[in-house]
């Protein structure tokens, strides 16, 4: 059943509009994953659920009630909420433990005795016990971030939020951050975390979020979001894809122009120089020496758009071309030159058509 | 493209640097039908050229065919890149390469 309904939410600011129309469930136990480019309203997303931003339009259903409401009281859903915030937030005039036991104490009027006792169990779970009596300034980054998911899970939350948990933290301190709410996840707690940090992404979730064009524009399990992803914007950033698109509109198109684009191309990703070879290659013998010529004699074939991709992730390179008319497949000819040279070096060829030719090339190192 | 003629007699050495592509190709292909007359011993020093395509392994095959029936034709300097090109077309078994 689900424990949260996010239904058409919509959330505008005057010159943005970061969310457009939300709609999702989240389920008991849910570890979600909320990744995607910068600005794509992953944080707002968070911010709307426990209303530290006022939606514009929508509704939230949680546990049955809906928080969107005005009449709903807030600060009691909040507290079935919890919070972590990339800059901790922690109250600095208040030593840790004071940090941990202060919202039990003064919301939920847990006896201080009953309260000390569970905030340091919890401070012994995120391995922090002896800094019970420190301030937060005497504590690091990757501490005091322990401290704020301690003081979370104080409140006895149905959910914790945790938006950029890693971001602000030395590289050195992610480890032991991620390692608590690692931990937390297989306690089954249900967790909503906005990171770029994919690796952890993909272990500790069992559902990615990935956000763009204003909402969750794919929905799956971290195998289907890191290594099928089936839309093309998810596609891109999972794979890091650099793309150069070059647009052939006549036979006798800038060949010394469309070399240098790919050449810059090259230079600007970093594409080792063997591989960039290769795809001037697969561009000269498959584009100039076949595909144009073969548009010469039938007239047909144009306009072509080729498409070259590289992956940062794995380092490989791909050549799409796609061009009209009927179904020319430039590889028949096995024994032409040109040909011989880019099965050689491609590790993959393709043709297919389906009203207009698609050749696809993988080149890998 | 760079092309740096030395003709010693009979022998005429061509220096050939740069691209060797669809572009360049044809420019090869004429200095080379202009400069083939009485020579008996050809070398195309290629130690410069960063890149062949099938164009320009067409002009180098053109050449092998005419010095063979007027001499003989040596390919000198090729560098990793470029050989891997002549391996996979099976130029290396066409050309004589050193």
């Amino acid at each position: 059943m689900s424990m949260i309904k996010i239904e058409h939410l919509r959330k505008e600011y005057p010159n943005v509009t970061p969310l457009k129309d939300v709609c999702v469930e989240i389920n008991k136990g849910d570890v979600i994953s909320v990744i995607g480019p910068s600005g794509t309203g992953k944080s707002t997303l968070l911010r709307c659920l426990n209303q530290l931003e006022e939606p514009t339009s929508g509704t939230v259903t949680i546990d049955g009630q809906v928080i969107t409401d005005p009449k709903c009281n807030i600060s009691l859903v909040r507290r079935k909420m919890g919070m972590v915030f990339q800059s901790f937030n922690l109250f600095s005039n208040l030593n840790i433990i004071e940090n941990v036991m202060s919202a039990p104490v003064n919301l939920l009027k847990t006896p201080k005795e009953q309260a000390y006792k569970e905030g340091m169990e919890l401070l012994k779970r995120v391995g922090l016990a002896e800094k019970a009596e420190n301030y937060p300034d005497e504590l690091s980054g990757g501490q005091k971030q322990r401290v704020a998911i301690a003081r979370a899970i104080a409140m006895h939350p149905e959910i914790i939020l945790f938006d950029e948990p890693t971001s602000a933290l030395d590289p050195t301190m992610v480890g032991e951050v991620l390692s608590v709410i690692r931990s937390l996840a297989k306690e089954g707690m249900t967790m909503m975390i906005v990171t770029h940090e994919m690796k952890f992404a993909r272990d500790v979730s069992n559902r990615v979020f990935y956000m763009d064009e204003g909402g969750i524009y794919e929905d799956g399990t971290p195998e289907q979001i890191f290594d099928n992803p089936t839309k093309e914007k998810t596609r891109i950033f999972i794979k890091r894809l650099k793309l150069l698109t070059l647009e052939i509109t006549s036979e006798n198109f800038d060949f010394i122009g469309s070399i240098s684009q790919i050449e810059q191309f090259g230079r600007d990703n970093m594409i080792a120089p063997k591989m960039l070879r290769n795809l001037e290659l697969a561009f000269e013998e498959l584009l100039t020496q076949n595909i144009l010529s073969e548009s010469k004699r039938s007239g047909e074939l144009l306009p072509a758009s080729v498409t070259i991709e590289h992956s940062e992730t794995d380092d490989t390179a791909s050549m799409s071309i796609t061009y009209g008319g009927p179904s020319y497949d430039p590889f028949v000819n096995e024994d032409d030159l040109s040909v011989t040279i880019v099965r050689k070096l491609a590790a993959e060829v393709s043709h297919s058509y389906d009203g207009k030719n698609n050749v696809t090339l993988k080149f890998s190192r | 493209m760079t092309i740096n003629k030395t003709l010693n007699e009979n022998k005429l050495t061509v220096g050939i640097g740069g691209r060797l592509d669809t572009v360049t190709a044809p420019e090869l292909e004429k200095e080379l039908n202009d400069s083939l007359e009485g020579i008996t011993d050809l070398v195309l020093d290629i130690s410069e050229l960063d890149y062949i395509s099938s164009a320009g392994l067409r002009v180098l095959l053109s050449a092998q065919k005419t010095m063979n029936k007027q001499g003989s034709m040596t390919v000198t300097g090729a560098n990793e890149a470029i050989m891997e090109i002549f391996d996979v077309t099976g130029f290396v078994d066409l050309l004589n390469i050193q």
